[in-house]
């Protein structure tokens, strides 16, 4: 099967520093995958790359084919490619329901059963009108989440997903994952939460110093010692 | 309380609508004025409330409007009303112009590079001496249409504010406020937001183009200095923060309650007044940089859509 | 002809270059554009006015008035308005500023009037050679330089001006490293305001001095800082200079009016080109 996402020896510097560095690597249809690394490694430079945030200075990054590394975010996203972000950016002032109905252009009594929908099976929907600013922090990581899969993307990148959030919620988070795997969606995730990654992840890549250290299972990488020693230093 | 609503509209349009029978001439000016800054304050609503992106050279499009129409008039000799409109074109026109480099900047940057669009236009017009009188001014056809203007800058008010309502209560409005919440996000949500922007300030900028035509010929003259002033868009500002940005009535209410009030006191101390507006811009942002409206929202949990 | 274009254009650059250094180091240290920073070198402007009226003070002199004077003023705008906004919205310390500032211009035209004044002081010019060089314009090149070096000496050197550089670079890192914000943010308001002060008390041996003379120094002070690039100090320098030498080049080929709006021009061309500035620096 053709790959759903290719990163092609990507750079990107800022001022004369490489964020990120020649890192190249390919994503197979309807899997997990994910990016590990030390603070500072890359990771939220090279989402920002492949979302069309930052323009890679070298490289290419393909999307189902298509070359996407000189297209704004916003139609990135209505190719297919939806992502969450480290920081919770809900638009505070809309509710959660208005805030799932800007995403898309569809007849809005649609759009609207579908983000009643999206909500429940976050068992938000009860708080639907409420705004989003005044929703707890895991519940507005729920609702950025639920938002992101309001037009049934392709492939989500997910920034950190595990970060703040309580034991419960993390679980029916990572549920909610293997359940759009098991839709055929692809999902690349950023953690820092090693238990999260080696328990959902298939495929982990592992970035340190914005350069790519080692691709495999998570077994693989945990015994690597390249990996260690990024981690727990020289 | 819904179904009064439109009932008490309808009571407050006859009425205004049968003010010129009872009213005198400086009556009528007066509300005639206070139509105008409703329209100006609307439309600064519709980009800096909505969008958050503050637009603090709005008079341009006044400006604009003003010496479009009346060129209109003068020198292609069509009638008033049809001149007017095309005024509001220019405006628009104009907002398209500008709009589409300015607004990829963010919001300071914005912002002065609209005070900056001001002061241009004000030259450009200066300059164009042959077309616009330059300095001296343009003057029309002299004409008394004070009453046919005053139902005219009524209809823009009411226009203005019934666009605000559709914006505020549409999907579209919804998007315009992700500009304002968090822009990057909106942008990774699908949201064109350039294309959004360009929206809100071409229709921000019709009102204004409109009015500045409907000035201009109740007034049978105007010069370069006496429509880019920037008092008139800090006035604008005033009116919509005081009264509550991003709401429908904010902008109406600031307007008629800060318009009555600088006419029946202190609009003869000219310096007096601007200090005050000066001050008041402080104390809203400071204490209630959601308006009144904005404010009363909170406290009695109103709709969005007030 | 070309050079006596770059000589008048590095003299006025030169204070264009001191001005817009204050704004940067308000809009570089907390991110607030500071819309008052004209009025306040109108405030300068007057406050050698009359010191020199009343007291036949010699307006260099006044210099040592007006900068410490204005630097409290900036440090109470700080401390009691701006303060209160800088973590908001970029648009509320925009709009807050820019209430200040129309109080500002309009209390002076009430305490003031609008009648045009001016420090007689020091006119005529030299003429070396072929070039013609104005007395009060070398003479305040000389000062604006002398206060600009300082000010760089200061931020490079001493701890404060370190202080100031790390805020600029990153709030949250500098308060780690156990810098206290909150007086930084005061003591670059201050100092901010008094290069506007010092750059009003130079001018005003030049121009006629009015309530309105500020804004277009706000304007300009704002295109330098766009050139050189935010946070980017020495950046703001050059783009002083830049703009000093733009607007006596163009001013050979337009009239004094249409010049005016080069410098607006010059504006909106920069920010869509290159909003980060001709050199490096944070948008």
């Amino acid at each position: 099967m053709a790959p759903i996402l290719e990163v092609d020896r990507v750079v990107k510097r800022f001022g004369g520093v490489a964020a990120v560095n020649d890192v190249s690597f390919a994503l197979e249809p309807g899997r997990i995958y994910g990016l590990i690394g030390p603070n500072g490694s890359g990771k939220t430079t090279l989402f920002n790359c492949i979302t069309g945030v930052d323009r890679p200075d070298e490289g290419q990054i393909r999307f189902k084919g298509q070359r996407i590394d000189r297209l704004k975010p916003h139609r990135i996203f209505h190719l297919g490619l939806g992502r969450t972000f480290q920081v919770i950016r809900v638009f505070p002032e809309l509710t959660a329901l208005e805030n799932l109905l800007v995403v898309t252009t569809s007849d809005y009594d649609e759009a609207r059963e579908r983000a009643r929908a999206l909500l429940a099976r976050v068992k938000l929907d009860e708080l639907a009108d409420e705004f989003a600013g005044d929703l707890s922090y895991g519940q507005q990581k729920l609702v950025e989440f639920v938002r992101v899969l309001m037009t049934d993307p392709e492939l989500i990148l997910l920034d950190e997903p595990a970060a703040g959030v309580n034991r419960t919620l993390l679980n029916e988070l990572l549920d909610a994952v293997r359940q759009l795997r098991d839709q055929g969606k692809t999902v690349l995730l950023v953690e820092h939460d090693m238990k999260v990654v080696m328990g959902l992840c298939e495929t982990v890549f592992v970035l340190d110093h914005g350069e790519k250290l080692a691709e495999g299972t998570p077994g693989v990488i945990q015994a690597d010692e390249r990996v260690i020693e990024a981690y727990f230093g020289r | 309380m819904k179904r009064r609503a439109p009932i008490a509209l309808l009571v407050l349009a006859a009425a205004l609508a049968l003010y010129p029978l009872e009213a005198t001439g400086y009556g009528l000016r007066v509300m005639l004025q206070l139509f105008m800054w409703i329209a100006l304050a609307q439309s600064w609503n519709l980009i800096s409330g909505l969008t958050g992106y503050v637009s603090f050279g709005h008079v341009v499009f006044y400006g604009t409007g003003a010496y479009a129409s009346s060129l209109l008039i003068v020198k292609a000799g069509l009638p008033w009303p049809l001149a007017c409109l095309g005024g509001g074109v220019a405006g628009a026109l104009l907002a398209l112009i500008i709009g589409w480099p300015c607004l990829r900047l963010r919001g300071p940057y914005f912002a002065i590079a609209m005070l900056g669009l001001n002061e241009v236009m004000r030259v450009v017009v200066s300059y164009y001496e042959g077309l616009t009188g330059g300095g001296n001014g343009l003057s029309l056809p002299t004409l008394d249409a004070s009453l046919a203007i005053y139902y005219a800058m009524g209809l823009v008010a009411a226009g203005v504010t019934a666009v605000a309502h559709a914006i505020l209560t549409s999907r579209f409005g919804l998007r315009l406020m992700t500009i304002r919440e968090d822009e990057v996000a909106g942008e990774a949500m699908g949201i064109d937001t350039l294309r959004y922007k360009l929206y809100a300030l071409v229709l921000s900028a019709i009102g204004p183009g409109i009015v500045g035509g409907l000035s201009a010929r109740d007034q049978g003259y105007i010069e370069p200095i006496s429509v880019f002033p920037l008092i008139m868009t800090i006035t604008m500002i005033v009116m919509a923060l005081f009264g509550g940005k991003g709401t429908i009535w904010g902008p109406v209410l600031g307007a008629t309650v800060l318009f009555l009030f600088q006419e029946a006191v202190w609009a003869r101390f000219v310096y007096l007044h601007q200090l005050l507006f000066g001050a008041i811009i402080v104390a809203v942002v400071l204490l209630m940089p959601r308006g009144i409206l904005g404010v009363l929202q909170q406290k009695y949990n109103l709709p969005r859509t007030i | 002809m070309v050079g006596q274009v770059v000589i008048s254009g590095l003299l006025a650059g030169s204070i264009y270059a001191m001005v817009a250094l204050g704004l940067g180091l308000i809009f570089g240290v907390m991110r607030v554009l500071n819309v008052a920073h004209g009025p306040l070198l109108m405030l300068g402007a007057y406050t050698t006015f009359w010191l020199f009226q009343w007291l036949g003070l010699n307006p260099y002199l006044s210099l040592l008035v007006t900068m410490p004077a204005l630097f409290l003023v900036g440090v109470l705008l700080q401390g009691t308005l701006v303060r209160r906004v800088v973590d908001a919205p970029e648009l509320s310390s925009l709009l807050l500023t820019f209430g200040v500032s129309i109080a500002l211009v309009n209390l002076a035209q009430l305490a003031f009037t609008s009648d045009l004044r001016s420090v007689e002081y020091l006119t005529g010019s030299f003429v070396v050679g072929s070039f013609a060089i104005s007395k009060p314009r070398l003479a305040a090149c000389a000062f604006a330089v002398a206060i600009t070096g300082a000010s760089f000496v200061f931020l490079r050197s001493t701890r404060l001006g370190k202080a100031i550089r790390a805020v600029s670079q990153s709030r949250e890192v500098a308060q780690v490293c156990g810098i206290d914000v909150q007086r930084i943010h005061l003591l670059a308001f201050g100092l901010g305001t008094a290069l506007a002060a010092a750059g009003g008390t130079l001018v005003a041996v030049m121009v006629a001095i009015q309530p309105e003379m500020g804004q277009v120094y706000t304007f300009k002070s704002f295109l330098v800082i766009v050139l050189g690039g935010a946070g980017n100090y020495p950046g703001a320098l050059l783009g002083g200079l830049f703009l000093g030498l733009v607007e006596q080049l163009s001013s050979l080929f337009l009239t004094a009016q249409v010049n005016e709006a080069v410098a607006y021009v010059l504006l909106v061309l920069v920010l869509l080109v290159r909003p980060t500035g001709l050199l490096r620096g944070r948008v």
